[in-house]
Parts: C-alpha cells; structure tokens; sequence
C-alpha cells in the first residue's frame, strides 16, 4: 500500500517538476550563460556542459524522495586526466544519472535521435555533443579527439541503444577504437537501478535505488596489434558484465 | 578443408564475435540491415577473419563489395583456395 502511494505520488509530482525545471532552466540560460562567459572566459561548449550537469543535479534532488542515489569507486579517478567513459545503457533517464558524476566535462557521444528532442538540442550542440551516426565515425572521431585534447572527457553508451531484456548487449567498438587512437584510459562505468526507475517502453516511474560505480580504468597502452581495440572492448565488457551480475542476476 | 567447415568456422567466429543470433544467420542476411552491423564492425570483421584463417584480407578490393553473409562465404572460400593452391 506505502509502496504503490509513493509510485502514484512520484508519477504525479516528479514529470511536472521535471517540466518546470526544464523551462526554468531554459529560460534563466541565456542570462547565466553571458555573465559565466564573461566573468571566466571558458569556451561556450565547457559552460553548457556544467549547466547540463547542474540541470542533471537537479533532477537527481527532484527524484531524492523516491530514489536513492549511491556513487561509488571515483576516490581513484584523476580527474584532470581525460578520459573516454563507457556506461551500460537500460534506460533514457541513464543519461540525466551521469550528473552524479564528480565532475561536469563530459560529452556525450550518442545516435542521431537525440538531437531530435528540439528543447535539448540547442545545448547538446553548444555542448559539443557528438551525433556519432549523423556526423559518421571519421568526423565524430576527429572532433572526440579535439575534446580530449582540450581537456574534456568523452562518454560513450557502447551498446548504442537501451537494452530491451535487461541483459548487457553486444559493444561497439567506437569508444575502444578512439581509446587505441589517443592513448587515452578507458573508464568502465556500471550503471544500475534504472531499468527498475523506467525500462523502455515504460511511462510510469517506480521507486528504486540507483547506483554509479567507476571500475578500474584500462590503459590501451597495454593492448596491442591490430585487434588491441577488439581486446580492448572485450575487457571493458567483462569488467561491467562481471560488477552487473554481482548487482543483480541475470533476469 | 570443406567449403561447409569455412562457413561454419565463418558463422562461429562471427556469431561469437558480434554476438550474433545463429538463426539469423542465413547466407541472404545483409550485413547492416539484417545483422546490424555497422561500418567500424566492417572493420572488427575483417581482423576476426583474419585471426579466423591465418593470411590477410584488408587490402583486398573485393571486400569493398562485400553486403551479405553469403557474400563474405564466398570471399572467404575463394581466398582459402587460392591461399591453398599457391606454393
């Protein structure tokens, strides 16, 4: 009985919440976004990338009565290193949990319809989001190499689409290829609970615990020969298969 | 070695590799469509063949025209052959 009130009472205040935040946001930006600019004089996509992160704070404060958030395993991780991250995907709210990450540069290397959602777009694209399918893989690589030279951090939902039955889906090689091209550690991230908060081909929101784990970084320089990015994937995939079965069992 | 333990070698390596379903693995599957493979697993492809068969693949032209598992059988056992046959 507790438990279905607090499904009701998430589904009826969390989504209007989640709008007023969003128009919120979108409107107090322009304003926030020139007074950073002029007072730190960054670059246009590192600003909208703290406000994307500071947006995806909010969220996380909005879902706090009903979920609870725990971020693990990011006491090790250099953060002024950069770094290409790679996170199981289970749901579209997977994206708005990466702001329980501890720091804030990171873009997001995703399929084409995203950019679809025209109240996001803007930012993704000020942000330097990368439109892997739209831009294909020689000009998304070239740019995701630009990013990590300016210090930013590059993440990558390796399977490329949420997962329908709950199992980690098959990786593809993005992510370890430009890992092979710049010599830069690859981050395993193990993200859980979402699939509980909202699967695919669900409206409704359910209580759940929601979990971050950063795993050891993989160096590439320790992969070599011409399938070190193959290697390279497969050990990734191993190190968060291994941690979600440990979390939970295979459905 | 027999045509058919190239296309069951082919089928394995490829199934293991990219996680394939072995129904869909009929000889008509197109590599993107039906397989949903994209162009960097093109590239994966290849060196598992060639870790699969022992001798080199990327340079060849014919790879380019390469759409359908049947396609990648016949390369594949074409080259065999050919690698079979030269002293």
């Amino acid at each position: 009985m507790a438990s279905t009130l607090a499904r009701i009472l998430m589904n009826l205040t969390v989504y209007p919440f989640l709008i007023l935040w969003t128009v919120g946001t979108i409107a107090v930006f322009p304003a926030a976004f020139f007074i950073w600019k002029a007072t730190t004089r960054w670059p246009t996509d590192r600003i909208v990338r703290l406000f994307i992160w500071i947006y995806g704070r909010g969220w996380i404060v909005m879902l706090a009565p009903f979920v609870r958030f725990h971020r693990k395993g990011f006491e090790a991780v250099k953060p002024l290193q950069p770094m290409i991250l790679v996170v199981n995907h289970s749901s579209f709210f997977d994206t708005y949990c990466m702001a329980l990450l501890p720091f804030y540069n990171v873009s997001f290397a995703i399929r084409s319809w995203p950019f679809r959602m025209y109240w996001y777009a803007p930012f993704m694209r000020m942000a330097n989001y990368l439109d892997v399918e739209g831009l294909g893989w020689e000009r998304a690589s070239r740019r995701a190499r630009e990013i990590l030279d300016r210090g930013g951090n590059v993440l990558f939902f390796p399977e490329g689409h949420r997962s329908r039955n709950g199992r980690l889906g098959r990786f593809y090689s993005g992510a370890f290829l430009l890992a092979m091209e710049t010599k830069r550690p690859v981050l395993p991230l193990v993200l859980s609970g979402t699939d509980v908060l909202l699967p695919p081909g669900r409206l409704a929101l359910r209580p759940t615990r929601i979990r971050l784990e950063a795993l050891s970084p993989l160096d590439p320089v320790l992969f070599s020969g011409p399938g070190a990015h193959i290697e390279l994937k497969k050990a990734a995939k191993n190190a968060i298969a291994h941690r979600l079965r440990e979390l939970r069992p295979e459905p | 070695m027999r045509d058919s333990e190239i296309v069951e070698k082919i089928n394995s390596a490829l199934a293991e590799e990219f996680e394939l379903d072995p129904a869909s693995m009929v000889p008509e599957a197109t590599l993107f469509e039906d397989l949903e493979l994209d162009s960097l697993d093109l590239v994966d492809m290849v060196i598992v063949l060639e870790q699969t068969f022992g001798f080199k693949i990327r340079e060849e032209e014919e790879i380019r025209s390469i759409r359908t598992l049947g396609d990648i059988h016949a390369f594949v056992i074409k080259k065999t052959h050919q690698v079979l046959q030269s002293p």
